[in-house]
């Protein structure tokens, strides 16, 4: 008998059926992928499941028991425990505190026995396979580190459906494989993990099965044995897709953007340069530094030395503002917290760094605003019923495309693109990387920071990598592997 | 109907002005004249310009606790220039506006100094400048202020009831609503109190914004005194305290987010005269001044209870939402 079944649950937002007569099902010990487009109703399936939105039909079945409206505490008494792409524990508080959220711990009913705490949090994380001490603040772990304790908190839970929303996106390359192993580890408890992704390789090397959906619609269940990648992506885009890097027929021109000896908040020291009609890839693990250069470049935080030179002239950029008077734009890593206003429509987002060009006499134009939005809507292929909406209500991979079409309509001509695709389904992808093209082939320079080794090695005419603050080296087309990249990431050298 | 309940809770402060407004008329002679209208509207001219700056901070998400006592200030310091000094008048007024957007930019440097909310700096400031006007005042009550000062206020233009204080208000009100929904400038404040780090990164520059915005609630502030003392016809280290609680709960009611980010000046407008007419109402029914700090109390939270509720009525509380909360209070607190 399956533990978790989902019967014929429709869910409608105004102008969208999010999810339209969907049934699935999922069993014990298995790692169960859910993969479709940008939009298709993947994380609303499992708001559903969680408890924290209502279906307007269907039923939830957990361990043969039926539930109709279930609440997000049916759901945790059911035993399922959902790790959502943001992360969200209490920053100020200890891991071990973080663990046992909410539980009593000792027989104090007032006061936790700490003691008592520190020691079973101790063992949940030996279990898990990390060396994170259980006293350390949450704020001071790293995303991936952060996250094992999230999938720690389930363990406390001991919950028997583990659902990941894009684990993956939020953590470095050199820490997937660890969490692949926890996440293993817990199906082989018995747990069934459910695994939403829009990257494939890991859905093939990680999952048993994987289910799609499309619009809304449930489309096919099928083991990953046995299953093509063509196939996959033919079941989710509902077309055959190319999946090669588009070609670009760009000339690489002068140097656009120089740092040189470039130092930040502590021990940095970058020389790059990127020229007109290239794409610059910029790799590094997490706390390399990419971040922080990026930060620099587009004006946001001063250098404490070095120099920054656009177009063959020293500048120095008292704000973003003066960054995208000099053409240097940034698409920033975080859509939540840098990217986004939650609350506005798409049409304020898409030109909102871009209302003062679209002013006459200091009134904006809200046709040409409007214009502006609907221009990057088509063309980044936004799936939303009115341009009205607000970007709260978009998908994960939508509200992505929504940041990069504010910068683009910006008309920056030296652009840094700071993971741009994550949370992007293949489709989307494929758009976004001839966007790229087309940008680098009217002669505008961008950096890109991304830690999907594909796209880096794909998308780039020349990869620099950073370890520590510095550069530690720079490949050419030619030079181009996954290993090498890797060990300059890592700060070997040799 | 399901349009009509839409505009309703879009504009409630607006549709309860217009519930009250017809229970006064048909309750009270005289109430629905234009001449009483004229009177409402004359009366609460300088809360209304000063509304114009204390929504302008909280749509780009600030909130302004000193608002009472700096108008105080500012009152005080006319009146006495007025009476104590030979500068003519029309530099008086000058002077005034001038030292009121003084002490908003000190405020402004200070909470940009600090990197503190504007709000804890304003407390800190409402007590700091109700101890200085009590000082400068000794206490007593500057009254004999000149007719031509007086005349700023209450001259009447085409009706008697009719003053300059209103056109001045009308004139901000439209301005401020223009300024808000159609330029760049007003687009860039609501940005910031949406979301002021993604406003930094879009290139809008949030400190120089933060020093305009400042400036701005310095002008709005130090013609709301002057009006008010003109209209009045004396200054006390207490003039005006206190009305920052009413021009919040207006505010709350005409539909602006205590997180920033919304709000239409029109909504405000209506939410000030609403407060006013309820105070208004309960003077004339002879309640006891206290119960009336008690319903004002009673108001305000309801505001507060409405701006939660709108809350939640644009984003379904999922867990999500939930623990986001938990992590920001955490962050900042
Ligand atoms: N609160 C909401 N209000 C209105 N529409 C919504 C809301 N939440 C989701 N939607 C819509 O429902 C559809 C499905 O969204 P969902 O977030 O489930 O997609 P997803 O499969 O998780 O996509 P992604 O891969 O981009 O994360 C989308 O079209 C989205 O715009
Ligand atoms: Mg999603």
């Amino acid at each position: 008998m399956p533990i978790l079944e989902v019967a014929n649950i429709t869910k409608r937002y105004p102008g969208v059926t999010a999810l339209d007569d969907v049934s699935m099902s999922f069993e014990r010990g298995e790692i169960h992928a859910l993969m479709g487009e940008n939009g298709a109703g993947k994380s609303t399936l499992v708001k559903i499941i969680a408890g924290a939105e209502s279906a307007d039909d269907g039923e939830v079945i957990v361990g043969g028991k039926a539930f109709r409206g279930m609440t997000p505490l049916d759901a945790k008494r059911a035993g399922i425990s959902v790790i959502y792409q943001e992360l969200n524990l209490a920053p100020s508080l200890s891991v071990a505190e973080n663990l046992f959220i909410g539980k009593r711990v000792g027989n104090s009913r007032v006061r936790p026995d700490f003691g008592e705490m520190n020691r079973r949090a101790a063992e949940v994380l030996r279990e898990l396979g990390s060396n994170v001490k259980p006293e350390t603040l949450v704020f001071e772990l790293s995303a991936s580190q952060q996250q094992l304790v999230e999938i720690g908190k389930a363990l406390v839970d001991n919950c028997k459906v583990l659902i990941m929303d894009e684990p993956s996106a939020a953590i470095a390359v050199a820490e997937v494989e660890n969490m692949f192993r926890v996440v293993r580890q817990m199906r082989d408890r018995g747990v069934a993990v459910i695994y939403i992704s829009h990257r494939i390789d890991e859905v093939f090397e990680l999952c048993g099965r994987v289910s799609i959906l499309r619009d809304g619609q449930y489309i096919a269940t099928e083991r990953t044995e046995g299953l093509s990648r063509r196939g996959l992506i033919r079941h989710m885009v509902g077309r055959e897709l190319s999946e090669t890097f588009p070609r670009r027929a760009a000339r690489v021109g002068e140097a656009a953007l120089e740092a040189v000896g470039l130092t930040g908040n502590g021990d940095f020291n970058i020389n790059l340069t990127v020229r007109r009609g290239e794409v610059l890839g910029l790799a590094g693990l997490v706390g390399a530094g990419r971040a922080e250069f990026a930060k620099m470049v587009c004006g946001d935080v001063r250098p404490a030395s070095g120099e920054l030179r656009v177009n063959g002239r020293v500048r120095r950029f008292g704000s973003v503002a003066d960054a995208l008077a000099e053409g240097v734009g940034l698409i920033p890593e975080d859509r939540k917290r840098e990217g986004l206003f939650m609350d506005f429509a798409i049409d304020w987002n898409i030109p909102s760094m871009s209302f003062k060009r679209l002013s006459r006499f200091g009134i904006v134009s809200q046709k040409k605003a409007e214009a502006l939005t609907d221009r990057y809507v088509d063309a980044l292929r936004i799936k939303t019923p009115s341009t009205r909406q607000a970007a709260r209500n978009l998908s994960g991979g939508n509200q992505q495309k929504v940041v990069v079409a504010r910068t683009l309509a910006a008309e920056a001509d030296i652009l840094i693109f700071d993971e741009p695709t994550r949370g992007i389904d293949v489709g989307s992808k494929q758009e976004i990387y001839s966007l790229m093209n087309g940008l680098a082939e009217s002669g505008s320079a961008i950096i890109m920071i991304t830690s999907d080794m594909e796209e880096l090695l794909g998308m780039s005419d020349r990869v620099a990598v950073m370890y520590e603050g510095r550069v530690t080296g720079e490949l050419t087309r030619g030079e181009f592997s996954q290993q090498r990249a890797l060990e300059l990431a890592s700060g070997y050298t040799a | 109907m399901k349009r009509t309940i839409d505009f309703c809770q879009k504009n409630l402060a607006l549709v309860l002005l217009v519930t009250a407004g017809a229970i006064f008329s048909a309750t009270t002679a005289n109430f629905f004249t234009l001449t009483n209208i004229l009177n409402i509207l004359n009366q609460n001219a300088y809360t209304i310009i000063a509304m114009c700056g204390v929504a302008l901070i909280m749509i780009g998400g600030d909130l302004d606790m000193s608002v009472g006592y700096h108008m105080s200030i500012c009152g005080v310091l006319c009146a006495m220039m007025l009476t104590r000094t030979a500068i003519p008048v029309p530099v008086v007024v000058a002077l005034t506006v001038l030292l009121s957007v003084a002490a908003a930019t000190l405020t402004t440097f200070l909470t940009e100094l600090l990197a503190i909310p504007r709000i804890f700096v304003t407390i800190g400031e409402a007590t700091l400048f109700q101890g200085c006007a009590y000082v400068i005042t000794n206490s007593k009550t500057i009254s004999n202020l000149p007719a031509a000062f007086k005349n700023i206020a209450q001259g009447a233009l085409g009706h008697p009831s009719l003053t300059y204080a209103t056109l001045i208000m009308a004139v901000f009100v439209a301005a401020m609503s223009f300024t808000l929904s159609h330029t760049y400038f007003g687009r860039h404040v609501f940005s910031m109190g949406g979301n002021l780090t993604a406003a930094r990164l879009a290139g809008i520059n949030t400190r120089r914004m933060k020093y305009i915005i400042g400036i701005l609630v310095g002008f709005f502030l130090g013609v709301a005194a002057v009006i008010l003392i003109g209209r009045t016809g004396a200054a006390a280290a207490n003039t005006a305290a206190g009305v920052e609680i009413n021009i919040l709960t207006g505010i709350l009611l005409g539909g602006v987010s205590i997180r920033g980010g919304e709000g239409k000046i029109s909504n405000c407008v209506a939410g000030i005269l609403l407060v006013a007419l309820i105070s208004n109402g309960m003077q004339l029914a002879g309640w006891n001044p206290y119960y009336q700090y008690i319903a004002k109390g009673v108001i305000m939270l309801c505001a507060l209870g409405f701006d939660m509720f709108q809350m939640r009525r644009r984003s379904v509380m999922n867990n999500q939402r939930k623990e986001e909360i938990v992590k920001t209070a955490a962050r900042e607190g």
